[in-house]
């Protein structure tokens, strides 16, 4: 289908798939009429050529005679008789008002000569209509091939240029996998935001109501953001800036700092700035864009409409302690709390409703952390509880309810929940990570950031949990059961090899 | 304000339109140009072909009056060089004019998009 495009663009005409039949049509007409101008000169030129050639008959049977009995015509409707003298000479038009007496035999070279160029337009232009000719019958061919196959599929993506201003700062556009260097410069983006944030704000640290003020504040303005994100119907990059901006002018005053330098991610790019702390961060708009395949029938090429909903904005806030916490995260967290205080306890099994886990994404999510009554994501599940405490926590999604659910349903005891919860993260962590990239986890306690594209954690899981023996044996139950019913397929494998394992140790 | 838009626009349509007709105007001009030299060429390279013995004859109104081949020779070559000459002079003008003219296209647009705006507002507000 590109080859049509290029083709109809280069004739100087863009076609949408829509239009297709119409174009095509419009073509065929430009072709049509440059084809019947020429042909009718064509025709206009072979006469001259007969009259010349018949003329030139003419010339050679004159001088034959001395004079020839004629009808001469008088005036418009007479002829009356009449002869025919000195038949070898002849008044020649030369062109311009110029004339020649020539003899026949002269004025038939004469004629020669303008045969020839009578000859060199017809050549031309009967080269423009086949050229012509050619072009029509490429476009039939071309209607044909698009009409008639289903194989041609015009992929078409509408680009709503939305006059959205931008204010504050457009992101930089890092380079996506670069995974090593992320860190840094996470740490450095972290650094410049804060930097900003206390430059706008004036204050240093917000304390504590400061900092639930601003968040309500951010509440706010992402629930504003998703009407408007739902509404769009575009993702670029471009727009994130523009709309994360946007939501800074909602804000008031300098909250919109912090706001300004998070992004809602992309699929593309998910590794680069864009995404914190937390790598799942990136990696979750995978999850969340849509593509809408809407197929058009009846225009004659069955068009495939390609759209990306925007995932909702995530904020990070800083909530003091060198931690972040996704905005939307608590968002979803307190509706979360709320659905399942009313639903009640489920069924251990259940929580998949909302914990889907189909991408490494999602165990980050699973598993969060209670820091002081607050849901605080972790940065990285290996971690333990008191290494947390003095880094940066991850910002995986999570909710407390489903979490304190979840234990429950497994049937723990609180503490040892925790105790057992960072070691079976570890060692979730630890499968992870190999897959990701490795260094993340020594370093900065920080899980993976990168884009793992995993369709199905389980099969790099498995061979991993060869590579981590050691981690097996402390947590083969918890692992089994926490990680059993949220990786739907995993479970039936991993529990086969901790049991081996713990079978084989014990 | 929409109004007084709406008149700038119209009189730099007709400015626009003027300048149209202007270039439209030499470009036939200049086509007659080119059917002469065609014209004068073929002349030429007949006359070539002629020798003395054949009388040349100018048409000049309803005479013919009898022209010498050498002299016919030299004014149809004059001709020639005034016609080139000629066609020159239009395609210099012709280019100037196709400037100008684009100049006004561009400005026309922009009007156009203000007048469109004005209008969104004049619509907004009523």
């Amino acid at each position: 289908m590109a080859y049509l495009h290029d083709q109809m663009a280069a004739i100087g005409k863009v076609k949408r798939s829509k239009d297709l039949p119409q174009g095509v049509e419009r073509l065929k007409e430009e072709h049509r009429k440059v084809v019947k101008d020429c042909t009718s000169q064509i025709e206009h030129w072979s006469k001259v050529e007969k009259d010349y050639e018949s003329l030139q008959d003419r010339l050679r049977t004159l001088p034959d005679k001395l004079s020839y009995d004629i009808m001469v015509p008088f005036g418009p409707l007479a002829f009356m008789p009449g002869k025919l003298v000195h038949t070898n000479e002849l008044t020649v038009l030369l062109g311009d008002n110029w004339f020649a007496k020539c003899s026949a035999k002269q004025a038939d070279t004469l004629v020669e000569h303008r045969k020839k160029h009578v000859k060199n337009a017809l050549d031309d232009l009967q080269k423009v209509v086949k050229n012509f000719q050619n072009r029509a019958d490429f476009t039939d061919d071309l209607k044909k091939l698009t009409g008639d196959t289903e194989d041609f599929l015009d992929i078409r993506e509408e680009v709503i240029n939305e006059e959205e201003f931008t204010k504050g700062k457009h992101r930089l556009a890092h380079k996506p996998n670069s995974k090593p260097k992320q860190e840094y410069l996470l740490e450095l983006e972290e650094d410049k935001e804060k930097k900003e944030g206390d430059e706008e704000r004036t204050t240093g640290l917000l304390s504590e109501e400061e900092l639930w003020a601003r968040l309500d504040e951010l509440e706010r303005e992402e629930e504003l953001q998703d009407e408007r994100y739902r509404l769009d119907s575009t993702d670029t990059n471009g727009e994130d800036t523009t709309s994360s901006s946007e939501e800074e002018k909602e804000a008031e005053g300098g909250s919109g700092v912090q706001v300004n330098g998070h992004q809602k991610e992309n699929g593309w790019v998910p590794s680069s700035i864009t995404s914190q702390m937390n790598g799942t961060n990136g990696s979750h708009p995978e999850d969340e864009e849509e593509e809408d395949f809407d197929e058009e029938a009846g225009s004659g090429l069955p068009t495939i409409y390609f759209s990306h909903t925007a995932e909702f904005k995530k904020v990070r806030i800083n909530t003091g302690k060198n931690t972040t916490l996704k905005f939307s995260e608590r968002n979803e967290q307190k509706a979360q709390a709320k659905r399942k205080k009313k639903s009640g306890k489920s069924n251990g099994h259940s929580p998949h409703e909302g914990y889907k886990i189909t991408s490494p994404t999602d165990i980050y999510r699973v598993f969060v952390d209670l820091v002081n009554g607050e849901p605080v994501p972790r940065k990285s599940i290996l971690k333990s509880r008191s290494r947390e405490n003095s880094v940066c926590s991850d910002t995986s999604e999570s909710s407390t309810a489903d979490f304190e659910e979840r234990r429950a349903a497994f049937g723990r005891s609180w503490s040892h929940d925790d105790a057992t919860h960072s070691d079976t993260s570890d060692g979730i962590t630890e499968e992870e990570s190999p897959t990701g990239t490795s260094p993340r986890t020594n370093g900065r306690f920080e899980a993976f950031t990168g884009t793992v594209i995993e369709k199905d954690p389980l099969p790099c899981s498995i061979p991993h949990l060869t590579i981590v023996p050691p981690a097996l044996p402390t947590i083969p139950e918890r692992k089994l059961e926490e990680v059993g019913p949220e990786a739907l397929q995993e479970p039936p494998k991993r529990m086969s090899k901790f049991k081996a394992t713990r079978l084989h140790q014990t | 304000m929409a109004e007084a838009i709406h008149k700038k626009l119209q009189s730099e349509l007709e400015k626009y339109q003027q300048l149209q007709k202007d270039v439209s105007k030499s470009m036939s001009s200049r086509q007659k140009l080119e059917a002469q030299l065609t014209e004068n060429k073929i002349v030429k390279e007949e006359l070539a072909l002629l020798d003395y013995q054949n009388t040349v004859y100018k048409l000049i109104g309803p005479v013919l009056v009898k022209q010498d081949l050498d002299e016919a020779k030299a004014t149809v070559s004059k001709r020639l060089e005034y016609i080139n000459g000629e066609i020159q002079r239009y395609e210099t003008l012709l280019k100037e004019m196709e400037r100008k003219s684009e100049q006004h296209r561009e400005v026309l647009s922009s009007m156009q998009q203000e007048y469109q705006r004005a209008q969104g507002q004049a619509v907004g507000k009523a």
